[in-house]
């Protein structure tokens, strides 16, 4: 009963419209009240899921990508992508690949991501002719490949929900080359519709172009390299790495870029304080919710029936991808890492999965929710950038989605794509 | 009566055993009046969050570590002073004691029963560089410490630099040379693989901190007096369980870490230890006169 | 619904929400700063110094209560927190009035208890300390205690004014009784 009224409340309140996270508080409220709980349990346990050390790092990474943006990091990296790729055919589609690939690597954030690229690049390519749902869906679906290219703060939000034995820089290494993958498999999807739709390739613009704007970009690059090579090599926590990328993006755009004036300054930290507020209360409200699912132990439950359908590893794994497919579709990634991981991480390590591997797998299939409706934040933000419809987008957005799922199976299937990398460091 | 228990470890472990033999004690002497089921790995939240919630009767029982509780009851707080017991078998002969007792009542002040006191063992140094023989050893090594002022006292006045840390980031520090060492009994020292990463285990013994088998006073007050007695016995009984459960996951981890290739060394004199606290024990009585007597008690037997 | 929303904009009211919600995010911008710059100290003082700041960890935890809390009542206000609103954006037209009020009517009942069960947290943590700083816990417990109160003010001044809104227009009941 008590279970029926949570996910009962939940789901209500989530059809009515009420923000999700809003939502998991008042059925963490309603099922607590139930329960015969003291009422104020529910906030006791929203306050200490926000105040968990390994989060501060989404803030500094939130904080980085915003200064990226508004203080000109993020126009160099186009303009560094457009030299390197521009001249294959349907060339700003790689172009606008290439960028997310270096950009989204270093913001960890989708949504920045798609303001920042899509608002760049979007209007770029319908000049020159490309369709607008074309241009939209491959920003969109591009900056899937940025969650899992590190640094990325939901990999830090996985690694939390995992229950704190996962190593932070274990996962950062393992997600290179799985986000390589999403980006090739793209490119090619991409080119061929591009052959299909006789796109253009920009001219090629010489070595000498390339190097002037790689060395422009360069600078901008080093604050991934920082946050990257400061966890791994152990020189700082995570959650200081993100601090000093934070830093370091502020004294490079402000000194050295002289792009960053006061205005774009308070635009950055008031940005990032939203965005913080957002990801993270999603977060607190998420661990009264999972404090409940946990007392009305839902992992063993669904653990058994999982494992009583079929004990077939490859069954399981696809089974435990289209469930989180389908919860991608109505809800955020923040709160199904939360909420999912640990029901599901223990089935995958009880037949034989790496936690890690598990983990990019997770961010792939969550990250695909991300552009897909009913609730695809990724989508909504492309399609409002690009002045589309959501429907138009999603006509012609399959070949994208397929790409995506091909990169996923692979990375489900096939262990080495995301270990290989962190077994060459031990 | 449906009773809630909360447990951070995982469920095989010498104070998960204890907790469900208590459990199961009290759901037959009961005949089933009392029963219920005992929350592992900490799925209903971290310790803090955790005494809060005894408190206010969230929880029912569970087994809590007297480092973070004092953070709650200042009495706690006296056995996270560095080298207050000698040895383990001194931390039982006192933790069933009188001084145990004065204990007890501190925390009942704060609406958390006492049944019995668990052994978590004795914490001791480890770390990547060398052996530990002497407090100058520790100078200018970074150790990781948990969160209290004791413990980072403890460090810097034998001349270290003493780094909180949350826990889940420490394997990687050590590894990656962040900090240089932490501290912590044989069996977290093994089941964390930081014997891996830090292969000098010098048995400083410098924190024995006992964990506590609590009822919510709520939950106890709700009960009557047969239940209490049964409740009681029951906690006595899981006690003695788990300390001899304890030993020998104790000596378990200490054979893993050996054949691991980690050298562990004795301290066959901790007086200059012991005298390296002196500030560390002034600066506690000079914050908190109030548990002078306590710390008295203790230090008499 | 966007023109109603512009008409409620110029609601003293609204201006008066307006003013605190932009108050929170001036106050949680310089607490973004601040948390950044002391992790430069922290990361100085342990390289540098050898002596690590132990306040730095305790203290950003303390802020990044205030920054989420207090955050998430400004996107309250400003309706920018992540939903699902395509099935109420299926709703015919006064329907979603009611389903909008209601929702409001929701969050600031959820936000008064958020508020009063927050304040009994509050005394009860009076007496345990958050460890190195050594304050009582209450003062983190006060940022979800400001949530409530922003969260009860935000959503219960635009459900008054939802509801005065609704029925100043005599036909509404008409419009709902034929959507229905
Ligand atoms: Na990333
Ligand atoms: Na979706």
């Amino acid at each position: 009963m008590g279970l029926t009224i949570l996910l009962g409340v939940f789901f209500a309140c989530v059809f009515f419209g009420i923000p999700v996270a809003f939502a998991m508080g008042l059925a963490a409220l309603s099922a607590f009240w139930y329960e015969g709980f003291p009422l104020l349990i529910t906030f006791q346990r929203t306050i200490s899921g926000i105040s968990v050390f390994s989060l501060l790092a989404i803030p500094f990474f939130v904080f980085a990508g915003e200064l990226m943006l508004h203080g000109g990091i993020a126009v160099r990296l186009v303009r560094f992508a457009s030299t390197l790729v521009g001249h294959v055919r349907g060339g700003l589609a790689s172009v606008n690949i290439f960028s997310s690939m270096l950009f989204g690597g270093i913001s960890g954030s989708a949504i920045a991501d798609i303001s920042a690229l899509g608002s760049l690049l979007i209007p770029v390519m319908k000049e020159r002719g490309y369709r607008p749902d074309y241009a939209v869906n491959v920003t969109v679906t591009s900056s899937i490949a940025g969650i899992v290219i590190p640094p990325s703060h939901n990999m830090i939000i996985f690694a939390i929900a995992a229950g704190g034995g996962i190593s932070i820089s274990k996962l950062f290494l393992a997600g290179v080359i799985p986000g390589i993958l999403m980006c090739t498999c793209l490119a090619v999807a991409a080119y061929v519709l591009a052959r299909r739709h006789g796109y253009p390739a920009e001219p090629f613009p010489g070595l000498k172009a390339v190097a002037i704007s790689a060395a422009a970009a360069l600078p901008g690059l080093v604050t991934a390299v920082i946050i990257v090579g400061g966890v791994l090599s152990g020189v700082f926590t995570v959650t200081e790495s993100g601090a000093f990328g934070a830093i370091y993006a502020l004294l490079l755009t402000a000194f050295v870029y002289r792009t960053l004036d006061w205005k774009a300054f308070v635009t950055a930290v008031t940005s990032a304080v939203r965005t913080t507020a957002m990801v993270m209360i999603l977060i607190g409200f998420a661990s009264s919710f999972a404090y409940l699912l946990a007392l009305y132990q839902v992992p063993e439950i669904l653990g058994n029936t999982l494992l009583g359908i079929s004990d077939n590893p490859i069954i399981i794994l696809l089974m435990i991808n289209i469930i989180l497919l389908m919860l991608g579709m109505i809800m955020d990634m923040a709160a199904l890492l939360l909420i999912c991981t640990p029901i599901f991480l223990p089935i995958a390590k009880s037949i034989g999965m790496d936690p890690t591997q598990f983990g990019i797998m997770m961010l792939i299939n969550l990250g695909l929710g991300l552009c897909t409706p009913p609730v695809g934040t990724c989508l909504f933000v492309g399609c409002a950038v690009g002045k589309i419809k959501i429907e138009q987008s999603l006509k012609t957005i399959w070949p994208f989605y397929l790409a995506l799922l091909l990169a996923l199976i692979l990375v489900t299937y096939v262990p080495a794509f995301s270990l290989w990398l962190p077994s060459l460091v031990g | 009566k449906d009773l809630r228990g909360w447990n951070i470890h995982v469920e095989d472990y010498p104070v998960s055993h204890g907790m469900e033999a208590f459990l199961a004690e009290v759901t037959e002497k009961t005949d089933g009046a009392i029963k219920g089921k005992v929350f592992h790995g900490g799925v209903l939240g971290s310790q803090p969050d955790a005494i809060e919630q005894v408190r206010l009767g969230a929880i029912d029982f569970g087994v809590f570590s007297l480092g973070p509780m004092g953070q709650v009851v200042p009495e706690a707080n006296v056995v996270s002073l560095p080298f207050i017991f000698k040895s383990v078998p001194d931390m039982y002969r006192l933790m069933d004691g009188e001084a145990g007792a004065a204990l007890s009542a501190g925390l009942e002040a704060k609406g958390i029963k006492a049944l019995g006191y668990y052994d978590a063992g004795a914490r001791s140094f480890y770390n990547s560089i060398k052996p530990i023989n002497t407090p100058a050893d520790v100078e200018g090594m970074k150790v990781r410490v948990m969160n209290n002022d004791l413990f980072v006292g403890m460090i810097e006045s034998m001349g270290g630099n003493a780094t909180p840390m949350a826990f889940a980031e420490v394997f990687q520090s050590l590894k990656t040379g962040v900090v240089d060492g932490a501290e912590n009994n044989p069996p977290s020292y093994e089941s964390t693989n930081h014997f891996e990463v830090a292969k000098y285990y010098s048995l400083s013994q410098h924190l024995i901190i006992p964990e506590c088998l609590c009822m919510s006073k709520r939950t106890w007050d709700s009960l009557t007096p047969e239940q209490q007695a049964i409740v009681a016995e029951a906690g006595k009984n899981s006690t003695d369980l788990q300390r001899k459960l304890w030993q020998e996951r104790e000596a378990a981890s200490m054979k893993v870490v050996m054949d691991g290739g980690v050298q562990v060394n004795e301290i066959a004199d901790k007086s200059a230890f012991q005298d390296a606290m002196k500030p560390v024990y002034d600066q506690f009585l000079n914050a908190s006169p109030e548990l002078a007597d306590l710390v008295a008690l203790f230090q008499a037997n | 619904m966007s023109t109603e929303r512009q008409d409620a904009r110029r609601h003293p009211i609204i201006l008066l929400q307006d003013a605190l919600s932009n108050l929170c995010v001036f106050v949680c911008s310089i607490m973004l700063v601040v948390l950044i710059a002391t992790f430069g100290w922290l990361v100085f003082g342990r390289y540098v110094l050898n002596v690590t700041p132990t306040w730095v960890e305790q203290l950003a935890l303390l802020l990044i209560c205030y920054i989420t809390l207090l955050g998430a009542g400004v996107g309250i206000h400003e309706n920018s927190h992540l939903g699902v609103t395509m099935f109420r954006d299926a709703m015919p037209q006064p329907v979603q009035k009611v389903v909008l009020l209601l929702s409001d009517i929701i969050l600031a009942a959820f936000g008064a208890v958020m508020f009063v069960a927050s304040i009994e947290l509050f005394n009860f943590g009076w007496s345990t300390l958050l460890p190195m700083l050594n304050i009582p816990e209450s003062f983190r417990t006060l940022s979800s205690v400001m949530c409530g109160g922003l969260l009860f003010f935000f959503c219960g001044l635009r459900a008054a004014l939802r509801f005065s809104d609704m029925f100043r227009s005599t036909s509404f009941i008409q419009d709902l009784e034929e959507a229905i």
